[in-house]
Formats: structure tokens, sequence, C-alpha cells
């Protein structure tokens, strides 16, 4: 059997700990880990935690995996999505929560990525004109459009990144 | 040794149980040594009840009193569109109860539908008791990956009222995942496709040596092969219109009759380019004059008949795909489940879409049922693992203000899983608050499927927006969902199994228990599975068809005019002319071929042409069940030449002789 046994009272204290771990550390994966890694990472955990792995366990032992296996499916859920991950990184990082509900973690990659595509109308429009010039390969007219949407918003970051991105390209 | 706990496939038209032993996944026949016993019920005069495909033959006499396709009604309320669909085609009678439940009357008794569905199960608790010789507590049940709470609910009910520990509920493509890759070691991505009797499933996974993730799963819980038979028989009754003024629906008997044929008519195209559907005395003139259907029907005619209900399927197969952000050619395999799958312009049309050929190997009838046996055998026995990572197939949604419904768990998103969501009160003073829980794609709350309300209160009244309360909803590996609403300041909680809006009360579930008409199914006995062998061999005795010969169907007893008669492909291909075959025979070479020692997987009487991927299932079983590589199997001359168009009741009869012969009594349930 695959499954790496954890004594009772480990199990136990991983439970009580539960919302003092962030995601990283309760899959045991590094912050900048990849996607392969967290799935390796998830299907570790699994062996562990799965509800069906412990059917043979006293019921109070049952319960405390129970939570700890739906924390770890939550914590898949948010790292393998890179647009969730995002917001959860930006939340870890402002001393927030360790914990991010998966609704919550959708409504702020929404308002990110709305932040990302500009605040101004026509820094939106050029940023847009850039994008569709790189659709069909035309490298200098999306540099052209770009400056032009930095501007109207000279504190974009995404812009100022893909503008950089851009000329790294093309050189 | 570990205790025995089965795997059930509970199907629309269809049922299997199979269990785990010696390693090796095996199905359980019924007493007339088929794999699948039909999903049908008969309620006789002396209240006595008939399970299986002796029910089922009654469907045409007395299609009052025999209920079949209960699982499309099953966690359904009286006013959904799905019950008002089953009304109108079927022959028993759906009445309203409380709660917009509903329950069908059959000889003044009124039975909800999870009885009905405990009652198929408790034949298959039967079949495998008297098979494995010992009391069968503990089962894993398969439902449609699609299955709402609801249903998922009603199910489990189901399983408890038919005296079931039900281990787990697993989703039907998962469970024939899992029979494919377990115990291999495979690190693969596959697909599942699954069109069962009613409803149409497509997952998406991805195996990792003994782990199951589901990436997607999506599905039609309302398509399915009786829209098949839907379309065949809107054909030949609009024929039936055209040329004699009749209209054959209005007349229950001659519907049923109908039915019948077009379910045979689709099964023999499996295996035949052409049958001729041939219904003597369908109806009569008003003078009395007897009126016939007699027609040929080409596979390709009913290819073109589906043609869009395919493409639906595919349609699901598009957002499935995408959901798993994977596409086609990312997949190493693809897996057939359900009879309809076995038509050829069904697996052509998947070869196509997913560009690659089907495996082969398994039964697509047996490989849910086997992979709920090795699920089953790893809950009970802690030597052997297999870990299952399913989805929630429908997102989670709590009512909002303005008639919405926001989400709170989407779709595909792994179980088990708990979320919680913060509320607050709307208004000075408020006592309680309503939690209305409901499953669907749709941000219009009366689009989805509302599974429950609850009301919370004895919180401090206070201003509004004072009080806050968190409701946590959990989904569990069942795909069972659970909703707890706590006051954060007093930790006051309240939690629910969300009532079902159509299910059954606890209160309920205790009168049916008590009543224990669930014990009035009669089982057929069955000898000990050794000597099941010896009676099979006898009872299929090799009679081998020949093509020129007189069709004994035609000669012989006069039910079987009602079949539909099959042109096999290489037996018209050289008579040049239609072929009818005799019913249920097996050739002498296949029959020299089965290993009389492996006593597991017996010849499917209803479906022979079957029998030789039966008979490879049950030896290769643990090891893998599917032939990797491997093209779909063809046909041999002799299992084309094979096609069951007996009538059920003349079959059971001829079995039941041989079987019950047999004196092994330790293998019969107890009275």
């Amino acid at each position: 059997m695959a499954q790496a046994e954890l004594a009772p009272t480990e199990i136990h204290a991983l439970a009580r700990i539960l919302d003092e771990l962030d995601y990283y550390g309760l899959l045991h994966v590094a912050p900048g880990a990849s996607v392969a890694d967290v799935k390796r990472a998830y299907f570790a955990s699994s062996r562990c935690f799965h509800p069906d792995a412990n059917r043979h366990l006293p019921d109070d032992l049952q319960v405390a995996i129970a939570r700890i296996a739906k924390r770890v499916t939550e914590a898949y859920s948010v790292l393998r999505d890179p647009r969730r991950r995002a917001a959860y990184d930006r939340r870890l990082a402002t001393g927030g929560s360790t914990r991010l509900q998966l609704a919550e973690a959708e409504a702020e990659a929404d308002r990110s990525e709305l932040q990302q595509r500009g605040q101004t109308p026509q820094g939106r429009q050029y940023f847009a004109r850039a994008e569709a010039d790189l659709q069909r390969g035309d490298t200098a007219a999306a540099l052209r459009n770009l400056q032009t949407a930095l501007t109207f918003e000279p504190g974009n970051e995404a812009y100022r990144r893909k503008l950089q991105e851009l000329r790294r390209r093309s050189r | 040794m570990a205790e025995i706990a089965i795997g059930i496939d509970l199907g629309t038209s269809n049922s299997c149980v199979a269990v785990m032993r010696e390693g090796a996944a095996q199905v359980l026949p019924n007493a007339q040594g088929e794999a699948t016993t039909a999903s049908v019920i008969g309620v006789r005069e002396d209240g006595s009840i008939l399970v299986g495909n002796l029910a089922k033959a009654n469907l045409i006499h007395d299609p009052k009193h025999t209920i079949c396709s209960a699982k499309r009604l099953i966690g359904r309320a009286f006013q959904s569109p799905e019950v008002k669909k089953a009304k109108a085609i079927s022959g028993y009678e759906i009445v309203p109860a409380e709660n917009q439940g509903l329950r069908i009357r059959v000889r003044d008794e009124l039975f909800s539908i999870p009885e009905i569905s405990a009652m198929i199960l408790r034949e298959l608790k039967s079949i495998a008791e008297m098979r494995l010789g010992q009391p069968v507590k503990k089962a894993v049940i398969t439902v449609p990956a699609n299955f709402n709470d609801n249903q998922r609910q009603a199910t489990k009910d189901a399983g408890r009222i038919a005296g079931l520990d039900v281990l787990r509920m697993l989703n039907e493509p998962t469970a024939a995942a899992l029979a494919y890759g377990f115990g291999r070691g495979l690190s693969q991505k596959v697909a599942v496709y699954d069109l069962g009797g009613g409803t149409f499933d497509i997952s998406v996974l991805e195996i990792g040596e003994d782990v199951f993730e589901v990436l997607s799963t999506c599905g039609d819980t309302f398509l399915g092969g009786d829209d098949f038979d839907d379309r065949l028989i809107d054909l030949l009754a609009e024929e039936f219109l055209a040329k004699h003024g009749t209209n054959l629906r209005h007349d229950p008997h001659a519907l049923e009759k109908l039915k019948d044929s077009a379910e045979r008519a689709k099964k023999a195209l499996s295996v035949a380019d052409e049958v001729e559907v041939r219904i003597a005395g369908i109806t009569a003139k008003v003078d009395g004059t007897p009126l016939s259907i007699e027609r040929r029907l080409g596979v390709q005619e009913l290819a073109v008949l589906v043609q869009d209900l395919m493409q639906r399927t595919f349609k699901v197969c598009d957002e499935a795909l995408q959901q798993a952000g994977v596409v086609a050619r990312d997949l190493d395999g693809v897996i057939l489940v359900g009879g309809p799958t076995r038509l050829p312009f069904v697996r052509t049309a998947v070869r196509n879409y997913f560009q690659q050929e089907p495996k082969a190997g398994v039964d697509p009838d047996q490989v849910v049922a086997l992979g709920a046996a090795i699920h089953a055998a790893t809950l009970v026995d802690t030597r052997q693992s297999a870990y299952l990572l399913d989805v929630t197939p429908l997102s989670l949604r709590i009512g909002v203000a303005g008639g919405l419904a926001e989400t709170v768990i989407e779709r595909n998103t792994p179980v088990p899983i708990e979320q919680t969501r913060a509320f607050t009160t709307t208004q000075d003073g408020q006592e309680k608050v309503l939690i209305r829980v409901y499953q669907g794609e749709s941000r219009a709350s009366s689009e989805n499927e509302a599974l429950g309300e609850f009301e919370f209160g004895g919180f401090r009244r206070a201003a509004r927006g004072q009080v806050t309360i968190d409701v946590t909803f959990e989904i569990n590996a069942d795909g069972i969902v659970n909703v707890t609403a706590t006051d954060r300041e007093t930790d006051l909680k309240a939690s629910t199994r969300i009532t079902l809006s159509s299910g059954l009360s606890e209160g309920e579930i205790e009168q049916i228990l008590d009543e224990r008409r669930t014990e009035r199914v009669k089982t057929q006995p069955i000898a000990a599975p050794r000597e099941v062998i010896g009676a099979v061999r006898l009872v299929t005795t090799p009679v081998r068809a020949v093509p020129e010969a007189r069709p004994r169907a035609a000669a012989a007893a006069e039910p079987l005019d009602e079949a539909p008669v099959a042109k096999p492909r290489a037996a018209a291909a050289r008579a040049g002319a239609p072929a009818p075959v005799v019913p249920g025979d097996f050739a002498e070479d296949d029959l020299l071929d089965v290993d009389l020692d492996n006593e597991v997987v017996l010849p499917s009487r209803s479906e022979p042409e079957y029998d030789e991927e039966l008979i490879d299932a049950s030896i290769e079983a643990s090891a893998g069940l599917f032939d990797d590589g491997a093209d779909a199997p063809e046909l041999t001359e002799a299992e084309e030449g094979l096609l069951d168009t007996s009538s059920d009741a003349s079959l059971f009869e001829s079995a039941g002789v041989d079987l019950t012969e047999d004196d092994s009594p330790e293998g019969e349930e107890p009275a």
C-alpha cells in the first residue's frame, strides 16, 4: 500500500493547525512550484487523506481526516489555476487569511484582469489594438499601440511589462 | 479474509452486479445466466414482485403493472418536465405525492421510486448472495456522473431500503475508468463516453498509477438509448398512421409491442446491417381484421434518425474537453460504456470525434459494475487501494435577492470540498434567515434544480448588517451535499441534510422499511457457480445456425413473430438474402473454448454475440480488462450468425428447468 501512515496524534495536530497553514505548506510545495508539482503533491496528499483510504480508522480520526481532505482539495483547486493562484498570492502578500474561498478567488481574479486591461477607455482601446497586432504578427504596430496606451496610463505595470517583453523579442 | 462487498450498476434499462474475488472482478449472472438483469419490476395479482427479464417480458401484455425506466424518475419532482415526458410514454400510472414528490400506483398500492429501485437492488443482492453462497450487506452503487444531489440521495435511500450498506456512490464513468486502469500502473489521460439507456455522460480522467483524477465531467440526464428507440417508434407509428389511418400511440398494448420491437431492432442493428421488423396483429381494424407491421430497417436508416442526438453528445464532449483543458489528441484512450455504444455508427462517430479507435475488450454493459466491484473491494480490504478523485458535476448555488442564485462551488470542482460564505441580516431586528440551495448552471434560481431550503434563527436581534452568519456548503466524496449555518457570535449551529423537495423523509423511509414490501421480490433460485456452468452448457447445447435453413424463429412459437429478424452481415453477403437465425444459439466451436474451471462470467443468454468477450474479460480481469491498442473486435462469422430473437419468457423456461434441478440450498436466500 502506497499510503504514508500518519500517527493519530499527527493527524489530530494537523487538523488543529489547518487554519494556520497556507496552501503551499499544506501540500508541501514551494511557493513557485509548477502546476505539475502541485498535482503530484495533491496525489500524494490524497493517498494519505482521502476518506476512502481511512475507513478502518476510529470515527474521531476520520472526522479529522475528512477536514484535512477537504482543505487539501481546496488548496489544489486554487494552486492549480494560475488566475486563482495569483489572487491567493496577492492575499498572502498582504498578510490576509491563509484560506481563499473559490468564489472569492474567481471574483478577485476577474477584478485583477479588468485592471490589467486598463483603467481608461483609451488605454484599453490601444491595448486591445496592440493585442490584435500581435495576433497578426505585426510587432512594430503592436509596439506603437502599446506606447500610445502608456501615454494614457503611464502607471500601468501590465502595459509596461508587455512593452518590455515585446522589445526583447523584436531585437 | 476481508468482508465481501459487491458493485452494482443500477441502470435505466439494465442492471448488473459484480464482485472482486481472488484478485479478479467478475460479473455475477442471474438465474437465467444473463450478465445483466432488466431494470423492470412487475407486480403480480397475488402481490408478489418479479424483477428482471421475466417482468420485462410481461411489459407487452401487462404495461399497467410493469414498471420500467424508473431511474428516469428518481429524485425528480412531479412537476418536472422529465416526469411529464415519462407520463406521456409510460403504461403505468404516475401520481403526485407530498412535497412535490411522486408515486407509482400499481394494483391500488402506491410505490415511491426509491422503493422501486430498492426492489431491483434487492434482486441483484439476492443474485450475488446465491452466486457467492453467503450473505451480502455492503455495496458500491453507481450513478450517472451528472446526477444531482436529489437523485443521489434518492438512490442512496433505495440502497438502504434494499437492506444494503452503501459504502460509496460512484460515478459511472469513474467506475469504468477504474475497471480500465486498476492495477496496471498507468499514467494516462482517458475519456469515458457513456451512452446509457437514459443518460449520457462524458468524463475526462487522468490516471496516475493508483490515483484516478476526474478532470471534468459533463452530461445530459435526458439523452440515451431510449431516445434512439423513441425515434424508431415515431418512424414506425407515423408510417402506420399514413398507411392505415390508425395512431398506435393511442393504444397502450400496441405501443408496448412497438417499443419492444424498436428496442430489439436497435440491439440487432449492433451486429447486423439490416433487420426485419415484424409485428403480427399489432392492432385490428374496426371489423376485427388484424393489422401488422412488416418492414426492413437498415442500420444507416437508424444512423440518420439519431444523427442529431449523436451531435448533441459531441457538444457535451466539447464542453468536457474544454473544462479539462485537453484536446482530443492528448487522450491516451477512449472507453465506451452503455449498450448503445455497440451500434457501429456510434463507434464510428466516436472514433471520428476523438481521432482514435475506442478501447475494446470489455462488454460496455458490464464495465461499470466491474469498476464498482473493484472499488467496493478496495473499501473493505486495506491491502488494495485506488484513490478516486472525483468532481462535482453541477455548480452549487445559494439563492440571493432578485430571484438569482450565486455560485458557491463551481461545477467540476474536485470533491470532497467545503466552502463557507458569510451573510449578514438585511433588516433591523431580523429574527431568521431563509437559506435556499440550488444546483445548476443558471444565474436565475428558477432554472436550477432546487435542492432544498432551511430556516436559521435564534441569533441576536440587532440592527441590519450587525449579525453575521456563516453558511458552510459541503460536498462529500459521494457527491452528496450538506449545508450548515453558524452564528458567528454564539457559534450556534444549525445543519441540515438538505431536505430534498421531492424525496422521502426519514419517517417515510422508516415506514417503508417497516412494510418490508421489497421482500416480496421473488428471486429465481440459482445453483452454486460450478454447477451453473454445467447448466448453462446444457441449455446452450450447440445448434449451429444454418444460413439457408428455414428460420426456426418464424416457424416456431407465436411470440417470436414479434421479434425483428436479423440479417447477419456475413451470412447475407454469402446467401444474398435475409438469413434469420435460431434463437440464442452458440456455435459449437465457441463453446469448446470456454474454460470450465473459470467459474466466473457466464455467456449472456440475451446477448450471445458477446460471450467471447465476456469470457476473456473474466480471465484477464484485474490484470487489465482492456486490450490496449487493439481495434474493436472484428466479429467472427460465428458471432455474426448469432442473434437472440427468442422471447424472454420461453428463454427462461428452458433455463429454469436446468437450474432449479440443482440442489445447493446453501446458496439460496433464507425465506
